[in-house]
This record gives C-alpha cells, structure tokens and sequence, in this order.
C-alpha cells in the first residue's frame, strides 16, 4: 500500500515547513487517519518512511496519544468525560447510557461503523459537567436522558457536519460560560481536521 | 586539601566529605568516582541522563534552601553541598522504590536476573521493607520474543528507558520504543519488524531487572553459581574485553567490561552469542588419520608419527621449501609464535601466512607509520573510512566510529561501493565501483567535484584514517593507497584494518613470509641472525610464499605439504573452489584445528585443538595493543593446546620449539620479539590490567615502521564488476556450530541496481545466473539501490561462490 498523490503531496508539503523532517510526525499521523479511516500499520510505516525515523518510534508517538485512532472508528465519535468534575456529577451513568443506546462498550465501534464510544480524559468543560464530545464538537450539562436522545438523533438525522453549538441547544444543559461567538464549521468525521493540513471539511 | 581548585577541577561535598571533583561531571559520576554511590536505575555512564526512574535522588543545598534533585541530570557546581544520605533522601529512595515495585512481580526466585539484579539489590539497600499497595499488578504475556536473541518479559520491566536509549543512542537502530502511556506503557517493537539489530544483546546486560533476557542464557544458571574468568573477544580484531562465564564446565554466557580502551562495556551479538560453538558436540576430541572411508579416530601417538614422518619425507624429498603453513590468526600470539617457530626453524620453511589471502600488507597491518589508536577517534575532528563495512565486519569498532560522528560531532567520511552502516551519521558518503577505487582517490585528493568538501572535512585535525579490504575482489592496493593518502593529511593517525581475531597478533608472531616475531623484517639480515641465534637454527630468508603464493605453489607442484592451524582455506580463501582443488592436490595437510572443515576433510592427519576459554594467553588487537586471553574450561576430552601439539610433532622430527607450556613461550616472545619488549603477562596482570599494553611500549624498540605506497594502478573498466564482502552472521565455523546464530545467517543472494536489473531484464527477487571469474551460481536477485551502477554485491561465505574475479556476467533464468 502507498498513499495516494495527493496525500502524498500535503505529507512533502507539511514536511517542507519543518527544518528537521521528523517534526512533521504528528501532522502526518492525521493525514495517515483521513487516508485509511484509521491508523493503521501501513500508515505508520509510510509515516515513518517520510520523516526518517523507525516504525516502532512513529508508533510510540501515535499510542501515547488517544486522538490517534489504531481501530477502526465510527462516523460518530462519542466521547464521555469521566474526569473529577464529570465523575461527580453522573458521567459514568451517562457513559452507560451512550452505551446502551449505541450497543457499543466503551472503546468499541460497531460493526456498521457508526458509532465509536470512549470515555475521555478532562475536555476542559468542567463548569458545564457532565460533558460530552461529538467527533470533539462539545456538549455541555448533558444528562444519561439526553445523552441517548443525542444518539438517537445522531442515528436519525446523520449530519453529514456535527456542530457544536446545535447540539448543546437540542441535548445541552448548563454550560460552562458563554464560548463567544459560534464556531460554524462544524466537524466532518471522527478524525480532527486542519485548513493548514488541507484535511479541513473532508471527513470520510 | 588546599584552598584552590585544581584547574577543570570544582570542589564539592557529599555527606559532609569535601572533595575535588572533575568540572561538568554529572552529580552522580563525580559522587561514584570519589567513593559515594548513589543508587540508580535508568543512568548509565555511557548513555545521555534522562532522569526517568528517580532513584537517584539527592538533597543539594541552595540559595532557597536544599532541596531533592535527580543526581543524573545535575552537573557538579563550584561550592556544590550534597546529602545522599539524609532521612529526607532515605524517604524519597522509599517511595520511588515503593511506586517501581507497584507492578513489578515478586518472582525473583524464577527470574534470570535475580542474583544480579539492581532491582533486587537496591529494594534491599534502599527499600521501605514492605508496600502499601495491595492492588493486582498489571499483566502481559510473558515473555514474547523481542528478535532471535532476545525475550521482553513486560511485567518486570520499570519503564528506566535503557534499552530504548541504547537502541537510538549507541547501536543506531531504535526499533524498540514505549507504546502505550501512563500505566499502559510499555517497551514494544512495530508488528512484525524485530529488534533485529547486531548489537540486541547489550539492553539484556543492562537492563536493571529481568525483563530483558537472551534465549542463548535463559534458565541455565543462577549467578551465583557461575565461575567467571577476564578475557578477549575471540570473534574479531577489535579485542573487546569480555567476562567468560561458565557453569559445570560449560560456557554460559560473555558479558561485556566497561573499558574506555575498546568496547565501552558495549558487544556486538555475534561476540556475545558466539560463544556457544565452544560447547559444540562436533568439537573433535581425538585426533583423526585419513583412512580408506575418510578421516578415522586415531591414537596420538600414530597421529603425531603421522605427522613428523610425512612431514620428513616431504622434506628430505623435496626440501623443506615444499612444506608451508596457513593460519595462526584464530588463536593465541603463543600459539602463532609456535607455529612461526615450528615451521622456520624445525621444518626450515619460509612459506608462511596468518593472512588467508583476504588481507593487506602484512607490515601495513603490523608497523604502519603513524599508527592511530582506537582512543584516537575520541578526540577526532574528521575521520575516513574507507574499507570494510565496520558494522559487519568490526561492529564495535563501529560503535565507536558512530559515538565519534554523533556525540562528539567529528566529520565522518565514508567510501564504498555500497551502502555501509555508518552511511546515516556520515557527513560525506562516496561511492565507487570495485576496480575503480583509485579513480576515486585521486579525485579526493584533489578536492575535485564532489569530494571537494569530503577533503576540506578531512583536512580539519585530528584525523582518524581507517583502512581495510572494503570487497575481497579487489587487491591490497587501494587499502594501502588509502593509508598513504591519510598519512599526508595534516594531523591524522592511521589505523589500517582486518578482521580475522588475531591476525594482528599473528603477524607480530612472524606468521607471515614478510616478517619475524616483534615487527622485524624477514628480508633483514641481522634481524633473521638474531633470531637465528635465539633459536638455535637458521631462519629462512624473506622470500617465501603468503596464502594466495602457497595455493599457487600447490597447483605448480612446488608446495606438497600444507601444516594448518586454525585455518580453513577451503572456503575462507576469497576464492574457496581454487583453494580447495590446490588442498585436495596437495600430498600432506596437517591440520590443528577445533572443528572438522571443508579443509581438514582433505588432511591426511587432524589433531583437536583447545580453543578459546581453554588456552591461557595473549591477544593483539587492530591497534596493537596486547591483552590477556583466560583459561577458564578444559575443553574436551582429548584436545590439547596447539602449542603442545607442534612440539610433539617437532621432537619427533629431531627438533623442538621449547614449548613447554604457554607461560614459557610468552617469556620467550618477551625476549625474542622487539617491539613486545616488557609486554609480559605480570603486566598485563597486574600494573595494567584490563587496558591491555599497546605495543611497543616506551622501552621496546620496534624494527621496522612501514610507510605505505601508493602503487597506483589503471582502473578496471568491465560492464559488470562484483563487490564480494563479508557480513556479520555468515557459514563461518563460529556462527554456524552455534545454535543461537547460525539460523541468523541470510540466503544468500546477488545485488543489483535496478537500472542494471532492467537493462538486463532481470525482477527484484527473480531467479539469476551470476558467472564469474570461477564458477557460477544460480540465486536470487535482489535490488539494492545503494551500489554503483555497473557493480554487483555477493555476500562472501553464504554458500555461493563464483570466484573472486572483478568481472562478473548476470543473466536472467527464466
């Protein structure tokens, strides 16, 4: 397996700002998800291959941090902070019930490839605990209730862009504090998307 | 102690001592080197600090008060007040210990590193005594294979980071890392992409626990019970100091020691594992006579009459020019100095080699003019390599070249056909086509093109030339004008190389028809008169023949009777085919040896030699420095020392060499060879130690000094040229008679470029016929985009051989 040219072409790119090619690891890693859904072990390798460093040391970088997807992932990444704040105010009960919902255990996907369910490390809500994460858009105040409705309509609806902002108005309750103005791009897929990257509005 | 410091000297105090102590020394060198130990785990003197594992913890006082600090991350500062032992520091030793042990298991008594084990032993020294966690420690299969050699068990492993550092910082091949973060964390390789690296063997000897162990040691001793003995490498000429430990009469294991000199603590595998040969059960035990149905056990007595009267006849027929010797260069300088004697002065031949016609000059390699030491690369500004690929053929001395290119930031240059392990930490990489060297040279030496700035790199002082045979179809020639081009360089030392274990050694013993014992030369009349009256016989001229001279002198007819110690011809021979038609045409082979080989399988007489950790003796490495080999094992049953051997023979003969143990030949080497003056084994002993004496000393006098000449020759221009060399794990008796390394040998096959491989219509990993200058063989190609167009690569002693001609003819199988 090799990368398309195009992925191909931003990896050369992104590697051109660096002075030292190894510094271009992490950014490649995204391209590496968008290209093959996640990451995979082809991936790592021609990651490894651009910036001049092992396959073990690319994978060393990309297990340490949970953005960096080896499995499969859902179209939906539902993530469940069960950090201090969150684990006091019910996250666990709502990490259940995305679960029960989605009929997928934490860490899983499904076999459709709809939904991905994590709990999260602190997403830096927690004035606005318990909060969830669609694909790292963020919902604040959402209670196991809310929770599934937000699944269920995931499931309904399928935005083909997740945003934020409509689904702490339709699932939300209390929110840390006012955000400022609304964030309108929205979120396409489970994997962070980047303009400088030109992996921006693509998703999957 | 005075007021003032000694300059590059601070003063410190460590529990209450006051002390001077090398400025920018790491806290915890500068404590240890003035008697304070400070526990650690992660900190290795070698490697950079990383401050991982905090065991290393100390109170130093400061302006705001003392305060706990990682001993291996803080230099040592002027006025610098340190406790290691306050209740303050007992509290943090116990807590670090205490959070290690979390997860690391309680099974010591089944662990190959409980004995030695710095885990074990600090938890001891420093440890709270008992944990307050109570909770299930983490769990992984244990152990996985990590390579061949090495097992990870995960549990035991502290995460200290050693293994991991070593693998990117020293060897240069990081392919095992951290996976996983927080409690998951864990050393891993990538799927299915081994921790195939030659220098593996080392994290399993520094690893603080046993998470780490060797397939070759798993489970065959506790440490305790091992018998342990100092020694010398026996695998090749860099001389790396080794500690050979046994358990009931069998080799265990080498480990490597710690000595600035040469390996740094550190061991290639081949050095670490290759010691399981030794403890083969084909090692001959008795000696054994041609008979009708191949080589038969025979009586000592029958085999050495065998030998002294075929070796009579021969001579009383035919003189004793008819009779020549090969080898020396595997074993002791007592026994090549045996053998030396034995042939020049008891059979009166001048026909002798330690080189098996895959060398350089012999007084290249024995006296070169402005020889450098291995040390030298410590302090070099630029440093040229060109010659062997150190990585498989000299892979300590590799490591060191490595250290010198990255730590210590010295420009490298690296010239050969192919691709070379140092290529990545190379400032300059030049390539050339096999035949076509001193086309190459020449323009480095005049700076033109693109080895414009190789030669600006080599003109910036202290420069270490290393020089060897980089393929074994090209002569000695370029290797030689290489050393002559380095020695015109402004402050530049050169070392030329070869790899054979002691072959520097045996040509320092006269085991070569160019020079006597101690660097005197054979065409030296007054020197062959001394050593004539040493001896109490005459010493042939200089005339005679070297190995490639010898298999001539067989096939012309003028050698009839070949005497072999250690040496197998038959397939070490650049060309082996030819070798081994010259042996089976010869009327008497004479072999010492520890194995049967393709060689001995042709001598009408074999006798079993004691080998290495059986003999005791001395060793001369690639520098010319003198160690001490240990006699730690018997050997096998019916084997003796090559040394008594040859004076059996040699009383039969009417002669002796006055050999009558190995201590009496190192005292008559002492007086007999010049430049080994004052290099006995009480000094290596004991002023000197594990450092070794490099020779000649201060008060020795070396007779000769060689300056090596550029004999420039035109350049060989052939459609198709073959660079044939050596690799690490080859069909080499030492890799093969052991089981940990023989399956690491690859199969064997020829390397192409791809446009050559289009042009000749031949697939990556298709069938070829490669012909050469002897022979051809059908194997398989392989691209290989680092060699020059118009050459191909053989792997020498993998199983095929088509010669080792230069020109070479590939063809397409269908």
């Amino acid at each position: 397996m090799t990368w398309s040219q195009k992925t191909d072409e931003r990896a050369q790119a992104i590697i051109a700002r660096y002075p030292d090619p190894r510094s271009a690891t992490m950014p490649l890693l995204y391209l590496a998800m968008h290209e093959d859904g996640h990451l995979t072990e082809d991936g790592m390798r021609e990651v490894a291959a651009r910036v001049g460093l092992t396959p073990a040391q690319v994978q060393s970088v990309a297990s340490f941090y949970t953005m960096y997807k080896r499995d499969r992932t859902g179209r939906y990444l539902v993530s469940v902070c069960t950090s201090i704040s969150c684990m006091l105010l019910g996250a666990d009960d709502v990490l259940a019930a995305v679960s029960e919902e989605t009929g997928v255990a934490d860490g899983d996907t499904d076999e459709d490839g709809l939904f991905s369910v994590e709990h999260a490390e602190c997403i830096g809500a927690c004035g606005g605990a318990p909060a969830v994460q669609v694909n790292y858009e963020l919902v604040e105040g959402v209670t196991p209730e809310q929770g599934k409705a937000l699944c269920a309509w995931l499931r309904e609806a399928r935005p083909e862009v997740v945003l934020g902002d409509e689904m702490q108005e339709l699932f939300g309750g209390q929110r840390s504090f006012e955000w400022g103005p609304s964030e309108t791009a929205g979120a396409v897929g489970p994997f962070p998307a980047f303009e400088p990257y030109g992996t921006a509005k693509e998703g999957r | 102690m005075s007021d003032e410091a000694t300059p590059g000297m601070v003063k410190i105090t460590i529990d209450g001592r006051e002390m001077q102590v090398p400025a920018g020394d790491l806290l915890i060198a500068a404590a240890e080197k003035a008697g304070t130990y400070i526990p650690r785990f992660c900190w290795h003197s070698r490697m950079k600090p990383v401050g991982l594992c905090r065991m290393c913890l100390v109170e130093v006082e400061g302006p705001r008060g003392t305060m706990l600090t990682t001993s291996c991350t803080m230099q040592v500062n002027d006025g610098m007040v340190v406790h290691t032992e306050s209740d303050v520091v007992k509290k943090a030793q116990e807590g670090v210990l205490e959070f290690l042990l979390i997860n690391h298991p309680l099974d010591c008594p089944v662990c190959d590193k409980g004995g030695e084990c710095p885990l074990q032993d600090q938890t001891v020294s420093f440890g709270p005594g008992e944990s307050r966690f109570v909770e299930e420690k983490r769990h992984f299969e244990k152990p996985i294979p990590i390579s061949d050699l090495v097992l990870l068990d995960r549990e035991r492993c502290i995460l200290c980071a050693r293994c991991t550092r070593f693998s990117e910082e020293i060897s240069g091949d990081p392919l095992i890392e951290f996976v996983e973060r927080g409690s998951g964390t864990q050393v891993l390789t990538f799927p299915d992409e081994p921790f195939a690296s030659y220098f593996s063997g080392n994290t399993v000897q520094i690893c603080p626990v046993g998470a780490l162990t060797a397939t070759a040691y798993r489970f065959r001793a506790r440490p305790w019970d091992l018998q342990a003995a100092e020694s010398t490498c026996p695998h090749c000429s860099v001389g790396c100091r080794i500690s050979v430990q046994s358990s009931q009469n069998q080799v265990l294991r080498f480990q490597g020691v710690d000595v600035d000199s040469t390996n740094q603590g550190w061991l290639c595998d081949k050095g670490r594992f290759g010691f399981e040969y030794l403890n083969s059960p084909d090692r001959l035990s008795t000696p054994k006579m041609a008979g009708d149905d191949g080589l038969q056990e025979a009586s000592w007595i029958d085999a050495l009459d065998a030998a002294a009267s075929g070796l009579m006849s021969i001579i009383d027929e035919h003189g004793p020019g008819a009779v020549a010797g090969i080898g020396g260069a595997r074993g002791t300088n007592e026994e090549a100095y045996a053998f030396g004697k034995f042939l020049r002065s008891v059979v009166g031949t001048g026909h002798l080699d330690a080189q098996i016609g895959d060398g350089l000059e012999p007084r290249l390699l024995a006296a070169p003019a402005d020889r450098g030491l291995i040390g030298d690369l410590e302090k070099a500004s630029s440093i040229l390599v060109w010659g062997p690929d150190l990585k498989e053929e000299l892979p300590v001395l590799y490591l060191r070249v490595r250290r010198a290119a990255t730590e210590l930031g010295a420009k490298l240059v690296v010239a050969h056909p192919r691709r070379t392990g140092l290529d990545d930490v190379a400032t300059h990489t030049l390539r050339y086509r096999p035949g076509a060297g001193q086309d190459l040279l020449r323009r480095l030496a005049a700076g033109e093109g693109d080895a414009g700035a190789a030669l600006a790199a080599l003109k910036e002082g202290p420069t270490v030339v290393i020089t060897g045979l980089a393929g074994l179809t090209e002569g000695p020639d370029l290797a030689e004008a290489v050393a002559a081009f380095g020695r015109d360089l402004p402050d530049a030392t050169v070392l030329p190389v070869a790899r054979r274990s002691n072959v520097f050694g045996a040509l320092d013993m006269g085991v070569s028809p160019a020079l006597l014992p101690g660097r005197a030369s054979a065409v030296d009349d007054g020197a062959r008169a001394t050593l004539s009256g040493h001896w109490g016989a005459d010493v042939p001229d200089g005339s005679g023949r070297d190995t490639a001279g010898i298999i001539e002198g067989l096939e012309a007819g003028a050698i009839r009777a070949v005497v072999l110690l250690g040496a197998d011809p038959a397939v070490d021979f650049p060309d082996p085919a030819r070798a081994s038609a010259a042996l089976a045409g010869a009327e008497l082979i004479v072999a010492i040896d520890m194995f049967e080989s393709v060689s001995t399988s042709m001598a009408t007489v074999v006798f079993p030699a004691l080998g290495f950790t059986e003999t005791e003796g001395t060793v001369t490495n690639l520098e010319g420095r003198v160690q001490k080999v240990s006699r730690l094992l018997p050997g096998p049953g019916g084997a003796r020392p090559s040394w008594e051997i040859l004076e059996d023979v040699a009383t039969r003969m009417g002669g002796s060499i006055g050999a009558t143990s190995a201590g009496v030949i190192a005292t008559e080497i002492e007086k007999v060879a010049p430049a080994y003056a004052g290099a006995t084994w009480d000094a290596l002993n004991t002023a000197f130690g594990r450092d070794g004496i490099v020779v000649p000393t201060a008060d020795a006098t070396q007779p000769i000094e060689y300056v090596p000449v550029d004999r420039p020759s035109a350049p060989v221009q052939r459609d198709l040229v073959l660079h044939l060399a050596r690799v690490l794990y080859d069909g080499g008796t030492t890799v093969q008679r052991g089981l940990s390394l023989a399956k690491l040998a690859a199969e064997p096959a020829v390397y192409i470029t791809p446009q050559d491989a289009h042009r000749l219509g031949v697939a990556d990993g298709s069938a070829v016929r490669l012909s050469g200058g002897n022979g051809s063989a059908e194997l398989t190609a392989r691209f290989d985009d680092s060699l020059t167009p118009g050459a191909v690569y053989l792997p020498f002693n993998l199983g095929i051989s088509v010669g080792s001609g230069l020109e070479v003819e590939l063809e397409a199988l269908a």
